[in-house]
């Protein structure tokens, strides 16, 4: 055995590097959720113009987390940034009843993108802390998940706020980067 | 290494002599020297050091000190170090200067993070009125609908109803949005119409809440510190603030259309951008930032 494969042998492999897109109506917590996953102060954000992006390790996985806005605005730009995404995560507001007809419109229409076919997703029914959310067997219901045939998708309530939950969706997100359909 | 090495040494061994060689050679304290030897805000900051790292239990308490105890503390000061007033006249006028600056900001601080953390509440009367005197200074000749509309994207929320809109800044968000269209009405209708632009626009209120979060977040860094020593004569009060905020928001309007980004998606990347800008400007001891109108 040469030295330099040894050598390259003792370099350990790099992380394997995963595209994330975070996506989900205005208020649902995807900045927060981005910041908590990076352990970052949660008490000051602001609205999301545009998008935010962090690199996060974990279990042997460098996530790179896309949070784009949820304005109506700027949804039409959610597009620019689906190339190569392995796992799309959709923030839920849970307790925003008002706007499940909404945000269920939005995630079908993403389901049905092209560039985004057989692309494994997790769906996030946030804000579990507060009193009047909906519990996420209700969401998966009324936005009709089980009907979701052409990939692997999960349902994970959680607290952006208190983390609770969100390293399980993690988890599962983990083990399913390599689940694309082709 | 080195250099925190030689701090740690600086701070607690040769301060000490270096202070006591000086004072030998002048006859005066540090803080008589300092007083005599700047100005402005480069002074009060040089005072505000000297205070800190002083072993001295009264000159220490002296940078928290209320605004109604400030001139006691000065005389309590002068006893201490045997400042004579008849020799120095000018000694008390400026230490009372520079402790109304010192305290005033840290008092600022309070009350800026009071109303931060103050989240905006649907039900309460004065919060909704504000709302909507806000609506009414930016838009005079247009009646809302309703209280929850698609309108209130006009003059650039997110959605249908604004209260999900100020989160982390809580009511600080709209008293400042409110301030800047009330002092300032011609300029903010004209940025507003900017912010319309059909390529280079973008949503109006919830930039001004992320210029929100620009200005807490240099007051809370003492960043702002040197700017309103040099800017207010005495303490910085909410209304200072106020016009800090109105400074960003006309610079970083002038600041987005100079640099013509691509689009809405890189609002960030340019925040980010201007926020350093700003940073630098506020290293400079010289440094007042205020409106040019």
């Amino acid at each position: 055995m040469g030295l330099l494969s040894i050598l390259r042998k003792l370099k350990s492999a790099p992380d394997q590097e995963v595209r994330i897109l975070l996506l989900g109506l205005d208020n649902a917590g995807k900045t927060t959720l981005l910041k908590q996953l990076a352990s970052e102060d949660i008490s000051h954000i602001t609205p999301t113009q545009g998008f935010n992006i962090k690199s996060v390790q974990s279990q042997g996985f460098k996530l790179n987390v896309w949070d784009i806005g949820g304005q109506r605005k700027i949804r039409p730009y959610w597009r620019n940034y689906f190339e190569n995404t392995d796992v799309l995560i959709y923030v839920i507001d849970s307790a925003d009843r008002k706007r499940f007809e909404e945000t269920g419109q939005e995630l079908a229409e993403l389901l049905d993108e092209e560039k985004l076919s057989g692309v494994p997703v997790l769906i996030f029914a946030n804000k579990q802390d507060l009193l009047t959310a909906a519990p996420a067997s209700e969401i998966a219901e009324g936005l009709n998940l089980h009907t979701i045939r052409d990939r692997v998708w999960q349902i994970q309530s959680c607290s952006a706020l208190t983390s609770e939950g969100v390293q399980d969706g993690m988890n599962w997100v983990c083990k399913n980067v390599n689940a694309k359909k082709k | 290494m080195l250099i925190s090495m030689w701090r740690y040494l600086y701070r607690h061994f040769f301060r000490f002599w270096v202070k006591w060689i000086f004072r030998m050679v002048t006859r005066k304290c540090e803080l008589q020297r300092i007083c005599e030897g700047f100005v402005g805000g480069e002074r009060t900051h040089k005072i505000e050091n000297a205070l800190t790292l002083s072993k001295n239990q009264v000159l220490q308490n002296a940078t928290s000190v209320n605004r109604s105890e400030v001139e006691e503390c000065v005389e309590d000061i002068m006893k201490e170090k045997n400042i004579k007033p008849k020799k120095d006249r000018r000694f008390k006028i400026c230490m009372k200067a520079c402790l109304l600056q010192i305290s005033g900001y840290k008092q600022l601080y309070l009350d800026v993070e009071n109303v931060r953390k103050r989240p905006y509440d649907s039900n309460n009367q004065h919060h909704e009125e504000l709302l909507m005197k806000l609506w009414r200074l930016l838009m005079p000749n247009e009646k809302l609908k309703a209280r929850i509309t698609k309108q209130w994207s006009d003059i650039g929320f997110q959605g249908d109803d604004p209260k999900t809109d100020f989160r982390g800044m809580g009511l600080l968000g709209l008293v400042n949005l409110v301030y800047f269209s009330e002092n300032y009405t011609n300029e903010a209708h004209r940025i507003l119409s900017h912010s319309n632009h059909p390529t280079l626009g973008y949503s109006y209120a919830i930039v001004g809440i992320n210029l929100t979060e620009m200005a807490y977040s240099l007051l809370k860094s003492d960043a702002l510190k040197v700017h309103f020593y040099n800017s207010v004569p005495s303490s910085p009060t909410m209304e200072h603030f106020h016009q800090f905020y109105c400074y960003l928001f006309i610079e970083f309007d002038k600041f987005w259309f100079e640099e013509e980004p691509e689009s809405i998606m890189y609002f960030n990347q340019y925040r980010e951008k201007f926020h350093e800008k700003i940073k630098r400007l506020l290293l400079d001891y010289r440094v007042v930032l205020t409106l040019k109108i």
